[in-house]
């Protein structure tokens, strides 16, 4: 399994992702980090069959909610907002997708997000969802095992 | 349609473009009467989260500023703070910062060129659409991004926010041989290149050409990338040092990031336009010759044409990279000696977007007393307004779908990396009874 965490550390909520991959190393469990950029998620995922991405998602959920996608499905969701140029880890999987190089099994796992005001901290709830997600890969790691 | 009419144009949200704005447009029959480009992300803080820091840490801060060009934000800070503290770097050094640059320059102009740019002119929404019926193109420019990227990884220790880049040199140089990998890539990517500039040179342009002051360094031996002089087409001529006395910034109501003009003049261009027009001559020739083929040659006041003009820049980077592999030589030291002491430095290199300001004070124990950062998209702001101020008269008679859409493909024409200076473009387009629909 693939895990990469998206995000941008300097950017209150959307640290999740990076939040929740730096958390899966200390438990030493492999997992990435890429700031959603588009050409390079596409290159990490190019040989792997199973993927989780996790990321800070803003649906209008309460902050904190855990969301989990599975992105083997056109992923409906709005344009990426506060990546590089637009493109972010949503437009990766489509793009993935349409040049026929989307892994077998990819799940996105999305933390709702509230403040991505740069300089900010993550908030309180966000991190106790990026626990929960955590808690999800484990299972999923026991069930795989 | 009634001339009597007004409209506006407004965009809430700029696609492609890197940031958060809106686009304001007002029309009244065929005449322009407002332009805004609003910029509404929270003002940077860069600035101020520098002060009191070591100036040995800038480059990694700075680098944070943005994500797709952090190598021109390090350059800038390093060439600045070695200013002030009056280091000399190692020629092999100077030759590394050149390649790290090219890199950059690689995978920027590669993403603005496929998966921003072109999308527009070929009727696209975005990129993924673009693939639907374009895959072998979209996969060609993934492999020569990648191929920028692994430029960066190789000398910044990774692809966002490298960590080699220091004062005097690098932490850690490569080798020969670990340069030389790069070769075979660089040269496929030369050749994507060159291809690159004769597909975007077939794409379809718009008749608008404006009377630009394009403002780029110029330096005597090459094209320019971290030193020169900054020059432009109407008789600048200046060190770094007199920036701030030959241009001001300036704040405006409806927007975060400060508009910047020639003093006693008004709004300039920066980026390849104006690279490309002050420096063709110190092009390589593989990359003149290709512009030359496609029937583009200087001076070029067409902004739309940007875009190939970015392929020119692509196929020079390439071509510059191999030549810098090919001449590179270990330094004996990576870094020089960088002992603290008060001083003033400013320095100016070329983003892939354009000229990047930075300006550091220290004092006696190296520690940033003031830093001024003034990114090519804030330099540009007002030439986009500008821009569309004439440009939207002449989509008078589009119908306000078509208008909307084109005022916004033009803005992208910049490439505006507004994440630099704040955030994304929402354009919204109003409409006043008796406009034409």
């Amino acid at each position: 399994m693939l895990i990469i965490g998206c995000g941008n550390a300097q950017r209150g909520d959307d640290a999740a992702g990076i939040m929740a991959a730096n958390r899966l190393r200390l438990l030493g469990v492999s997992a990435q980090i890429c700031c959603g950029e588009p050409s390079e998620l596409i290159e990490m995922w190019k040989d792997a069959d199973d993927v989780i991405v996790i990321d800070a998602v803003i649906t209008g959920a309460s902050t904190g909610s855990v969301h989990v996608w599975d992105a083997r499905r056109p992923l409906k969701l709005g344009k990426s907002l506060g990546f590089t140029h637009g493109l972010g880890p949503a437009e990766a999987i489509e793009l993935s997708r349409t040049l026929g190089s989307l892994p077998g099994n990819i799940r996105v796992f999305g933390i709702e997000g509230w403040s991505f005001a740069l300089g900010s901290e993550v908030s309180p709830s966000v991190a106790k969802g990026v626990e929960l997600v955590i808690q999800e890969i484990f299972r999923e790691l026991n069930k795989q095992s | 349609m009634s001339r009597r009419g007004t409209r506006t144009i407004k965009i809430d949200t700029l696609a492609r473009v890197e940031g958060e704005g809106a686009l304001y447009i007002k029309m009244a029959g065929d005449r322009v009467a407002d332009v805004k480009l609003k910029i509404y992300e929270p003002p940077r803080m860069f600035e101020a989260f520098l002060r009191g820091r070591h100036c040995s840490e800038a480059p990694d801060i700075t680098a944070r500023i943005c994500g797709i060009c952090p190598i021109a934000y390090q350059m800038s800070a390093l060439h600045a703070i070695e200013r002030a503290l009056g280091i000399q770097i190692d020629p092999a050094v100077r030759l590394l910062r050149r390649l790290f640059y090219c890199g950059e320059w690689i995978e920027s102009h590669v993403l603005h060129v496929y998966m921003l740019h072109a999308p527009d002119f070929l009727g696209y929404q975005d990129v993924i659409e673009m693939a639907k019926d374009h895959r072998p193109l979209v996969e060609k420019a993934l492999r020569l991004k990648k191929i920028g990227n692994r430029i960066i990884q190789l000398m910044g220790g990774r692809e966002i926010h490298p960590i080699s880049a220091a004062v005097g040199g690098f932490y850690k140089t490569p080798s020969r041989h670990q340069l030389r990998e790069l070769r075979g890539d660089l040269e496929w990517a030369l050749e994507t290149s060159l291809e690159t500039v004769r597909w975007t040179s077939s794409l379809p342009f718009p008749d608008f050409e404006q009377d630009y002051e394009f403002v780029a360094l110029r330096h005597s031996g090459e094209y320019p990338l971290n030193e020169g002089r900054l020059v432009s087409n109407r008789g600048l001529d200046i060190d770094a040092a007199e920036y701030e006395d030959c241009f001001a910034e300036l704040h405006v109501k409806h927007s975060n990031a400060l508009h910047s003009v020639v003093r006693g003049r008004g709004s300039y261009l920066v980026g390849p336009l104006a690279r490309f027009n002050l420096n063709f001559d110190k092009l390589p020739e593989v990359a003149r010759k290709a512009a030359i083929d496609v029937g583009l040659r200087p001076p070029v006041k067409n902004v739309f044409r940007s875009i190939v003009v970015r392929a020119v820049e692509l196929v020079f980077a390439c071509r510059e990279a191999l030549g810098l592999i090919d001449q590179y030589e270990p330094p004996n030291t990576p870094r020089a000696e960088a002992p603290n002491r008060t001083g003033v430095g400013q320095a100016i290199t070329e983003a892939p977007r354009g000229i990047l300001y930075h300006r550091y004070a220290l004092d006696e124990r190296g520690l940033i007393v003031t830093a001024k950062i003034i990114p090519p998209t804030s330099q540009n702001q007002r030439r986009i307004e500008d821009d569309l101020r004439e440009y939207a008269a002449y989509l008078y008679a589009c119908p306000l779908e078509e208008a909307t859409w084109k005022c916004e493909q033009a803005v992208r024409c910049y490439d505006p990396c507004i994440s630099c200076a704040t955030h994304f473009l929402k354009v919204v387009v109003e409409r006043e009874p008796n406009s034409w629909s």
